[in-house]
């Protein structure tokens, strides 16, 4: 360390970190594919308190939001192997499931924690519609669906905006705890670049600046789409 | 052309609506008068069923209903040919002014586009919002977005258009313009139900006057034996509280 950083190693490890970027992000957006509908269809069971649903939906809110993300990928990624071994010997299914490719415990731990998230998010979102909203929609003869999909929904979204953005960018830099089930994405690339030659610090940082780079893109993003959708308050903004 | 029978509807343990009969003919302006809790606007949202009856029946037309229980079929019909004009507007805030008022023609109603724009201008130009085409409701007074709702309504083309209190939420200065788009719609022959607290109204648009009071129709007639010669004693109660001079004038 007395020569001070290692700025080729420096270089050509953000190169390494970088190329995990795709996994990251297909980790996110899998997640969020999963996710967004799941938690919308569980938000509208609370907002129009179907019996039991809501119940469980409360329940597994404050269950996801009250344990670490890494107690969870825990969790997930030592018991659904043992229970899909006992399943598939049961069933005479000949799969190893210690060749599953851990992108698929990803998946599911991800999108798990996050449609906890969203549940809320769009609750709260949708609660900010009026009833008359929906009642005019009625009145001039749009079904239900119609009048979520055209009416609900698009003001509902501008309102949920800012926090699907937050959760998007936690989900992001969550996938980083994927190296703790050897997910090949960007925290765990560069830190088995760095092993080699014990270069943590200049690992470390390119890691740092990948996250953030990924992270103004996608807020970047967000605000764009946002400024976008805001056009009808405009006015009296 | 509608009728309905015995309208019942609770919420917990408040009788709002101890049943309620009501018939009315094709033309007619019918203003519903009482004092605020007597269930006026919870029998024009039962109509709709923008509120589910404990009980009751409708006849609209070839359409016959019970309104505790219809058929998703038969509401959807019934919201076909009825059309409401909120006390709070209820604008589609994230649609411009011409589409809230195409909304309802081509989603619920399937007319084409080219169509509804058609029949979207000419029920603005009516209540004499032709400049606000692409106006956001944010940007319109109290009295423009009213004005909207009512073109909202009118473009639908309805047998009946029902008025839930139109002008309670305006400033008073911007009453005058809402009911005087009212008045045109009327003039033209338009069917309506109205539930308001304007007697002019009542007065003079009106051919037929209800009051309600405690969840049941009280007295019904046309503007002159309700306002000149009210024979209950609740209706002039109430009249004696809403027009003071004009009930001194006729002791």
């Amino acid at each position: 360390m007395s020569e001070g950083l290692n700025y080729k190693f420096l270089i050509d490890t953000f190169f390494v970190a970088l190329s995990g970027v795709p996994v990251a992000l297909l980790v996110t957006i899998v997640s969020l594919l999963i996710a967004i509908p799941l938690a919308f269809s569980l938000a509208l069971t609370r907002i129009y308190r179907v019996p039991f649903i809501q119940r469980l939906t409360q329940l597994y809110v404050s269950f996801v939001r009250g344990t670490p993300i890494i107690i969870q990928i825990f969790i997930v990624y030592s018991s659904v192997p043992l229970l899909l071994t006992a399943l598939f010997k049961k069933y005479h299914i000949n799969v190893d499931v210690y060749n599953i490719h851990p992108i698929w415990y990803a998946f599911i731990v991800f999108s798990f924690s996050t449609t906890a998230v969203l549940i809320e998010v769009f609750r709260s979102a949708l609660s900010t519609v009026s009833k008359g909203q929906l009642e005019a929609a009625h009145s001039v003869g749009l079904t239900t669906f119609q009048a979520y999909r055209r009416i609900i929904i698009p003001q509902a979204l501008v309102v949920a905006l800012p926090n699907i953005c937050t959760a998007t960018i936690n989900l992001i830099k969550a996938t980083s705890l994927g190296y703790a089930m050897s997910l090949q994405e960007i925290t765990l690339k560069a830190k088995v670049a760095a092993n080699v030659g014990y270069n943590y610090v200049e690992a470390y940082l390119d890691i740092f600046i990948v996250y953030l780079i990924l992270c103004s893109v996608v807020e970047y993003g967000f605000k764009l789409y946002e400024k976008h959708l805001r056009k009808y308050k405009l006015a009296n903004a | 052309m509608l009728n309905i029978k015995n309208v019942h509807k609770s919420f917990g343990n408040n009788e709002i609506l101890k049943g309620v009969d009501l018939s009315i003919d094709k033309g007619d302006v019918v203003v519903i008068l009482g004092p605020s809790g007597s269930g006026k606007t919870t029998l024009l949202r039962c109509l709709n069923f923008l509120e589910k009856a404990d009980q009751g029946h409708a006849t609209f037309g070839e359409i016959d209903v019970d309104l505790h229980d219809a058929k998703k079929k038969d509401i959807h019909a019934i919201r076909q040919k009825i059309a409401f004009v909120f006390q709070n507007y209820n604008l589609f805030n994230n649609k411009t002014v011409l589409e809230n008022v195409i909304e309802g023609l081509v989603i619920g109603r399937k007319v084409p586009k080219k169509e509804a724009i058609e029949i979207g201008k000419k029920a603005l130009s009516k209540v004499g919002l032709s400049e606000k085409y692409n106006a956001y409701p944010s940007e319109l007074s109290g009295g423009q977005q009213q004005r909207v709702g009512i073109a909202r309504a009118v473009a639908l083309n309805p047998n009946i258009i029902l008025f839930d209190e139109p002008t309670s939420a305006l400033d008073p200065e911007l009453v005058g313009e809402v009911l005087t788009v009212m008045k045109n719609i009327a003039n033209e022959g338009t069917t309506m139900l109205v539930v308001t607290h304007e007697m002019s109204f009542a007065k003079d648009v009106a051919n037929r006057v209800i009051f309600m009071d405690g969840g049941v129709v009280i007295e019904e007639g046309s503007p002159h034996e309700i306002f000149v010669k009210p024979k209950e004693e609740r209706t002039k109660k109430f009249l004696k509280r809403v027009l003071p001079e004009d009930y001194t004038f006729y002791i």
